[in-house]
């Protein structure tokens, strides 16, 4: 486990623009077990500290089994408006992140807690994120100076078929637990709380699995819902000085101040054709990914935390120049200031009127510089086969509001004062 | 037709006691000056029950005043589809609906009243069965059929069965409870049904519908107002003002004494009717803010006057 955590963090590299992300901690989880079984069991659930100086949701480990994104449109009528509904939203994940229980309360009241986790909300590695889109920074709250440098609505992209009904938002929230019910009560008390100022636009729910995923299985890579391993070469998040590098906004970025600290989200909702994919040939399949189906290993090699080793291929022989993990990173000293860090997860969400499954991923990436991260990887992948197989329909670009510390800070607190 | 079951909801709550939740977990400010006095779980009354009892009575009366309305304009409508009026009875439609969405809820305690007048044809397997009558079954046949032919036998059905609620309703029971839920209801009415254009999906006549149900809700409200005025004037003010905001958002889709036709994008029940958009998302985007921050508010009422 040393072993591969360290080559993890070694290298450092991405996959590509496909995966959860959640193989990004493969040992890192282990931090605090102490237990020398081989199989060791995974941590024991606890609750995220919800101060930092970054949002901890975005590095939390073990990354937890259920996520789901939520984008809203913002309704309130001005910036005070605003500002309340952001220290309202704070306040209550504050208090979700601690599992801070209900009180009893006169029953010719409703019950302000739906109550589905009970009376004390038990430790199960709730997180909330929340990110603000280009569009909050339009006219309506005087807050077009003070729009991040790169915060654009997202463009559609190759091979996109953005639905509107799926794409962008005044807000994003990502809430990852545990288990459905944490996830379904965190949502709903948040939506309580905001309820005057934030509507639904949409959302998107789904598993992952790899750390913390279960007794067995927590350190293994997780898979994609095309049956390959996603995620072998994230970056770890347990290296301050990689997140340093690549995902939190530094203070000589040229953002504006209330920005450092914060990190650029593109969040991709990838449709995956899985009845077709399941009916292609496995080599085709490997030719695609570059790498073996049932290892992860890069073609030709046998560990899946292998390097490619792209220079003794140069003609694509063994892994296919534009094979997917080839595209998305290519390994060369040039390309390493495009790594990103992804905390996706995979969705299933019942069928299409064709009969088809309508299954895939919702790729979820923090990055320092959208231009020099998601964006630039996209470009790589433009025409890459596989998109064949994969449709983006969704997703938007968001900027995550930098972290807080003080029991009188709020989220968005710099941005909006 | 899960109007019943929504109504009783509130009332099943009362036994779930425990899972309430500590004034952080609050709703928001605006109601903070209800859940105040939500850890005090005193059995005195909020206020002198005499007051309460009044709104009680009173809201009876309003209700009873709106069904002797009800009556006289389903009889406009109900004539003009016996008469063969096409263009008559399309334009009575709408109106003839308008003291029954006031006082829905309350009405809807006289029993399988609204299965029978104000069930939509999702309640039923189709259009043809037998048990589908009232307004809906009318509003298919003169706006998605264009016709009054066969209309006949379920405007009788109509008039009959608003003749048995006004001969039923002094009977029924009507607690400061029930106004304070008649009101939340009616909101939850507006959210649910209208919003979403499936109330009134042939003739597109939502907003009728909508500015009753609001109508209703302000009326209903108001009964209560000395209540609130004493027991929580920050949470009475909240009210009126959020009802106020959901008018202010639909005056500009007035039309003479109505209103436009309910077309929105994307409209689940697309209908010749609605050639263009006349209610934009950013307005049902606001309607719904507004009206989910207004039924935050009235779930508060009961809590704040202790009903029981």
């Amino acid at each position: 486990m040393t072993e591969r955590r360290s080559g993890l963090s070694r290298r450092g590299f991405i996959a590509g623009a496909l995966g959860t992300g959640a193989a990004v901690g493969a040992g890192a989880a282990l931090a605090g077990c102490s237990s020398p079984e081989p199989a060791p069991a995974a941590p024991a659930p606890a609750f995220v500290p919800f101060e930092g100086p970054h949002q901890t949701g975005i590095t939390a480990l073990p990354i937890p089994e259920r996520g789901l994104v939520a984008s809203f449109n913002v309704l309130s009528p001005d910036r005070k408006a605003l500002t309340h509904a952001f220290r309202e939203l704070s306040d209550e994940i504050r208090a979700l992140m601690a599992g801070r229980p209900p009180e009893p309360r006169d029953p010719a009241y409703p019950p302000v807690d739906s109550g589905i986790l009970g009376e004390a909300p038990p430790p199960d590695n709730l997180s909330v994120v929340v990110g603000v889109g280009a569009s909050l920074f339009d006219k309506r709250f005087g807050l077009a100076d003070r729009k991040p440098g790169e915060l654009v609505t997202m463009p559609f992209l190759a091979n996109d078929r953005l639905d509107p009904k799926l794409s962008h938002g005044d807000l994003s929230i990502i809430i990852e637990a545990g288990h459905a019910d944490t996830v379904i009560f965190a949502l709903r008390q948040l939506m309580r709380r905001t309820r005057r100022h934030l509507v639904l636009r949409w959302m998107i729910d789904g598993y992952a699995r790899g750390i913390g995923a279960g007794q067995v299985s927590h350190t293994a890579t997780p898979r994609n819902l095309l049956g390959f391993k996603d995620g072998t070469a994230n970056l770890d998040v347990s290296d301050d000085a990689l997140m340093d590098r690549h995902v939190w906004v530094g203070p000589d970025d040229g953002e504006p101040d209330w920005a450092v600290g914060g990190s650029y989200q593109a969040i991709r909702i990838i449709r995956m054709f899985v009845e077709f994919w399941d009916r292609t040939r496995l080599a085709e399949q490997e030719a695609l990914f570059g790498r073996v189906k049932s290892t992860g290993a890069p073609l030709g090699m046998t560990d899946e935390f292998a390097d490619p080793d792209y220079a003794s291929d140069p003609d694509g022989k063994r892994i296919p120049l534009n094979a997917h993990i080839r595209l998305a990173n290519p390994r060369t000293p040039e390309t390493e200031e495009n790594l990103i860090l992804r905390r996706g997860f995979n969705y299933s969400r019942g069928f299409d009127g064709a009969g088809r499954l309508d299954q895939g991923l919702a790729f979820v990436a923090y990055q320092r510089s959208l231009e020099k991260g998601f964006l630039t990887v996209q470009r790589r992948l433009k025409g890459e086969p596989l998109e064949e197989y994969i449709l983006p329909v969704g997703g938007g670009f968001f900027f995550m509001l930098p972290g807080v510390v003080g029991a009188d800070r709020y989220l968005g607190d710099e941005l909006l004062s | 037709m899960n109007r019943y079951l929504a109504w009783a909801a509130p009332i099943a709550v009362v036994g779930l006691v425990l899972s309430g939740c500590s004034s952080d977990n609050s709703t928001s400010e605006e109601t903070t000056s209800a859940t105040g006095s939500a850890t005090e779980t005193s059995s005195a009354p909020a206020v002198d029950p005499a007051i309460l009892d009044k709104a009680a009575a009173d809201y009876k009366a309003y209700a009873q005043s709106n069904i002797d309305e009800l009556q006289r304009v389903v009889k406009v409508f109900t004539d003009a589809v016996r008469a063969g009026d096409l263009a008559a009875a399309q334009a009575a439609y709408a109106p003839s609906r308008v003291p029954w969405e006031r006082i829905e809820p309350i009405a809807g305690l006289v029993e399988e009243i609204d299965g029978k007048i104000d069930a939509r044809v999702d309640d039923f397997a189709g259009t043809d069965d037998p048990e589908f009558t009232g307004w809906h079954r009318l509003e298919y046949l003169l706006f998605e059929q264009n016709t009054t032919e066969g209309g006949a036998p379920f405007a009788d059905q109509l008039d009959k069965d608003v003749a048995d609620l006004k001969a039923q309703f002094p009977s029924v029971q009507v607690t400061p409870l029930d106004v304070a839920n008649g009101a939340a209801e009616l909101i939850e009415e507006v959210s649910e049904g209208k919003i979403t254009g499936e109330e009134d999906r042939y003739s597109k006549t939502d907003l009728w519908d909508f500015d009753a149900n609001l109508q209703g809700a302000r009326d209903a409200i108001g009964k209560l107002n000395p209540a609130l005025v004493k027991a929580d004037p920050a949470l009475l003010g909240e009210i009126d003002a959020g009802i106020n905001s959901v008018f202010d958002t639909l005056a500009p889709l007035r039309r003479g004494d109505g209103w436009v036709l309910f077309c929105t994008e994307d409209d689940p029940y697309p209908s010749p009717r609605c050639p263009e958009v006349t209610v934009q998302p950013d307005v049902i985007d606001k309607l719904k803010a507004e009206l989910a921050g207004l039924s935050e508010n009235l779930s508060q009422v009961a809590g704040v006057l202790k009903l029981q």
